[in-house]
This record gives structure tokens, C-alpha cells and sequence, in this order.
């Protein structure tokens, strides 16, 4: 097994403590990778997932996360067309906003479209938006801030006050299901929050236009990205290379400001009461590197880097994947190892067909 | 105007091959394999799982431009036929995230029960 190690400054080696592995006969990486990796999801929502990936090699943590972040796909609002839009935003900055919006419908449910043209309901969801600003009446939706101190309605009503702002907001998207989408969709097609501010409208202004919604992946535009981050650390190992004791344990854990240490009592029958500090919390370290870093005049600040070492585990992945709301996190995870798998297997299939055509050699 | 097309960067064209190889004219036992469409994401992946292989003598890739979405990776072996090699590794990666898909469907079950 590998480890980075931390030092002060800088990472200073990675080290093999040892190979007993891998004899020289060749068992192929992937029953190694069968044999040694597991998964563990640790925490999981609504919104995020945590889990642990054992066993592996960084460029496949790697290559999952990268998928997860741009090729895995969703749908997205990709064309707007405009009929009419007095408001002060421009027609090209709010159909970027309308991109922009994370919609909750199933990509699986729909196929890729390639040409605007060939737009059928298998391939294009289609939202309506249709907002008249009332002139001097109180809109219906207009919304208060919430830091005004005083209900004055007279102030607020007049030209300039809020109440003459009508907020235009993702509740005001309406899905206009086309060709069989009602009966092939599980539910209708919809914005994942309601009140997501697309723009603002003064009195008399107006906007109506059709959003048509396609299926992309995120390395084509980052609207299509299913996370809002994914990303993986390496597991951190904490090393006491010799014991610490007594009133160094006491100062080794009060430096760590991520509390990482315990301290353990030591009965002895012969011998005063001792204590001695022990890792207790590794994950939870930020490898801040406070507790090996030298300072001068406090007590046990010179030479806590003999006692401590501080490491990184090579092949142990503490994952996060945040979902901006399209998809289930874990779906997410699910869908980027499936689309690895998907890949390696066209290569396969392609390279296996090519032999006729290209010489083996 | 002259902006490329935004689908070049994921779609493959008409005629275009996934994989590509080509042997190199001056070394022993080396060629060169192009992927289409594939970035760091699967060259350095590619380039990991061959560095595993013990018949591999040589292993890179690189991305020659931003603009051009391509990914080469060459190869060169201590004897077996590149292409070979190149295709077991495919073969193993694929079996890898076989195995993971299964690890994780079979977490995230006992995962959904445990709550
Ligand atoms: S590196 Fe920082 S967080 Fe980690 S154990 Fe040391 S002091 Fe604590």
C-alpha cells in the first residue's frame, strides 16, 4: 500500500511500506481491483452523497469524477424563442438565465437531439413563460423584501416602490406537454425550485416566449452538469511514531484545530496515573499540518514532527457529490460508472471489429 | 462566426472511427492509438491501465491541441503486438468498473436498508 507523506514543507515522499501483491505471474489489474476495492456510502440526502472508494487507482477516481462533473447527461432548456420582451433584460442574457435553470426531468426518458429541426416530443420538453407586468395595480406575485422595516402599503404602491415590481420567477415556467409526453413522462416536467429569479418587470413591461428543453452533457455547455461539485480526497493516515504522553498529548491535542486527537488514559499498577493521545478522528483532518509545524516558545512546539507524521492513503477515495438538483446523487454516481463502462466497451467492440481492416502488428 | 461547433467536442462525425491505430514506422513494437472525443478523462485512464500491463515498455498520451478533440496514446510493448495489449487493457478496465457497478449496487442496497 502507498502513502503520501506530508511534512512541513511540502509533500515529501511516497513511499511503498510494501508490494507483497502482484506476483510476477500475471493476474490482471481487474482481479486485483475485484479482490481488494469496495464502496461504502457514508452519508447520503436528498442533495449529497459521501461515500468511500477503496482499492483503486487514482485515474479511476479520477475518471469518475470527471464524468460525474461533464458527461454525464441531463436536460436543459437549450433554445428560446422569444415573441415579445420589454423588460430590461436583454433577450440573449435571459435565455442564458433560462439555460441556466436545473430542470427535474429524467434524461433517460428522452433521446438526443442533434438538429433544432428534427425537435419531436422524444427529444424536446417545451415550457411557457408568459408575464404581463400590471400597470399601477399590485401584481399578484409581486414579493415583499424582506428587510423593509415598515408596511407601508400607500409608499410601496406607488411608482418606484416594490409593489410596482413584478418578479418574474421559475413558478411562472409552464410546461406545455407535447405529442405523448403526459402519458410517457412519471410526472410532468418542472423546474427542481420554484423561486429560482429568472427577471423583474416595472408596470406595462411584458414577456412571452417557448423554452425548448433538450438533453446534453456538460462538456458541452456546464448548464448540463448534474453536480454542483464532485470531488474526492485521499483518506489521512496520522502516524504517533512514538508515543505521546503526559502534558505533550495534552498540548498535541489542543493544537489540532480540527480536534483529530484523543486522549487515553493509562492505568498502570505500578507508576503514577499516566495519559498518552491517540488518533481517534482521522477523517477529520485537513492535513492543516499544525500539529507538526515548528513554534517557537510554547511548550512541546519544537519538536512535535518527531512524534507525528502525517499521511495520505494512495488508494483510499473519500468522495462528495453535491447534485444541483436534476438528478439523485446517487443516480449520478450509478450513471458515470455505467458510462465508463459504456466506453470501454464501444473501444472494445471497434478495435475487436477493426482487426480485419488493420494489421495485427 | 468562426467559433467551432459545439457538438465537435463530444460528437463523433460521420466518418469518423472511435479508435484509431497507426504503427509507428521508426520504433520496434510501438504504434500510436487516437481516441475521438476522449480528454485527460480516458487518456489518462488508458495510460494507468497499460503501465499495469508487464509486456508494456512505454506508455503516454497527450491531448496535441484544446481545440482538436482527440486524445493519442502510445504505446510500446517489450514484444506483444500493441494492439493487443491495447485491447486487454480495454478489456480489464472494462471489467474493472464492471465490478465496481456491482460493489455499488450492492452498497447502495444494504446502504438503503441499514436506514
Ligand atoms: S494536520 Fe491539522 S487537522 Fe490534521 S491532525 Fe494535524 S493539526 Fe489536526
Amino acid at each position: 500500500m502507498d502513502f503520501f507523506e506530508l511534512r512541513e514543507t511540502g509533500v515529501h515522499e511516497e513511499f511503498r511500506a510494501d508490494e507483497a501483491e502482484e506476483p510476477a505471474g500475471r493476474r490482471s489489474y481487474a482481479e486485483v481491483i475485484a479482490a481488494r476495492s469496495r464502496i461504502e456510502v457514508t452519508r447520503s440526502t436528498m442533495e449529497e452523497v459521501e461515500f468511500d472508494l477503496v482499492g483503486v487507482d487514482v485515474s479511476i477516481a479520477n475518471a469518475l469524477r470527471r464524468i460525474m462533473l461533464a458527461e454525464v447527461p441531463t436536460m436543459a432548456i437549450e433554445s428560446v424563442y422569444i415573441e415579445e420582451n420589454t423588460g430590461v433584460v436583454q433577450d440573449e442574457v435571459l435565455a442564458h438565465r433560462l439555460g441556466l435553470i436545473p430542470l427535474r426531468v429524467d434524461p433517460n426518458d428522452f433521446e438526443e437531439l442533434l438538429d433544432p429541426e428534427d425537435a419531436t416530443d422524444v427529444n424536446t420538453i417545451v415550457f411557457g413563460l408568459e408575464v404581463k407586468a400590471p400597470i399601477n395595480i399590485v401584481a399578484p406575485n409581486a414579493r415583499r423584501r424582506i428587510d423593509d422595516p415598515v408596511e407601508d402599503d400607500e409608499v410601496a404602491r406607488r411608482p418606484g416602490g416594490h409593489k410596482h415590481t413584478t418578479v418574474v420567477t421559475t413558478k411562472d415556467l409552464k410546461w406545455l406537454p407535447q405529442g405523448d409526453q403526459e402519458t410517457f413522462l412519471p410526472e410532468p416536467a418542472r423546474p427542481v425550485h420554484d423561486d429560482i429569479l429568472i427577471t423583474k418587470l416595472r408596470p406595462g413591461q411584458a414577456i412571452g416566449l417557448e423554452a425548448h428543453g433538450c438533453k446534453g452533457i456538460a462538456k458541452d455547455h456546464a448548464k448540463f452538469s448534474p453536480v454542483a461539485t464532485a470531488s474526492y480526497r485521499m483518506l489521512p493516515r496520522i502516524d504517533l511514531v512514538k508515543p505521546v504522553e503526559g502534558d505533550r498529548a495534552t498540548a498535541l491535542k489542543n493544537r489540532c484545530p480540527l480536534d483529530v486527537f484523543d486522549i487515553e488514559d493509562i492505568v498502570s499498577d505500578d507508576g503514577p496515573p499516566a495519559s498518552r493521545a491517540v488518533v481517534a478522528r482521522p477523517r477529520d483532518c485537513t492535513m492543516c499540518r499544525e500539529c507538526i509545524r515548528r513554534i517557537d516558545d510554547v511548550p512541546f512546539g519544537d519538536d512535535m514532527a518527531d512524534y507525528v507524521k502525517l499521511k495520505r492513503h494512495a488508494d483510499f477515495f473519500l468522495f462528495k457529490v453535491e447534485t444541483a438538483g436534476q438528478l439523485a446523487p446517487l443516480r449520478i454516481v450509478h450513471d458515470a460508472i455505467a458510462i465508463l463502462k459504456a466506453k470501454c466497451d464501444k473501444w472494445r467492440t471497434e478495435l475487436e471489429l477493426s482487426g480485419g481492416s488493420l494489421s495485427l502488428d | 462566426m468562426n467559433a467551432p461547433e459545439r457538438h465537435k467536442a463530444y460528437l463523433l462525425e460521420d466518418d469518423e472511427a472511435r479508435v484509431e491505430y497507426a504503427k509507428d514506422q521508426k520504433i520496434p513494437n510501438a504504434g500510436l492509438f487516437t481516441i475521438y472525443k476522449e480528454d485527460h478523462t480516458i487518456g489518462n485512464l488508458v495510460r494507468m491501465q497499460l503501465l499495469r500491463d508487464s509486456d508494456v515498455r512505454f506508455a503516454g498520451y497527450k491531448l496535441p491541441h484544446p481545440l482538436e478533440h482527440r486524445c493519442l496514446v502510445k504505446v510500446q510493448t517489450t514484444g506483444a503486438k500493441p494492439k493487443e495489449v491495447f485491447l486487454r487493457s480495454i478489456s480489464d478496465l472494462h471489467s474493472e468498473f464492471d465490478y465496481l457497478d456491482r460493489y455499488f449496487r450492492e452498497e447502495v442496497l444494504r446502504f438503503k436498508e441499514a436506514t
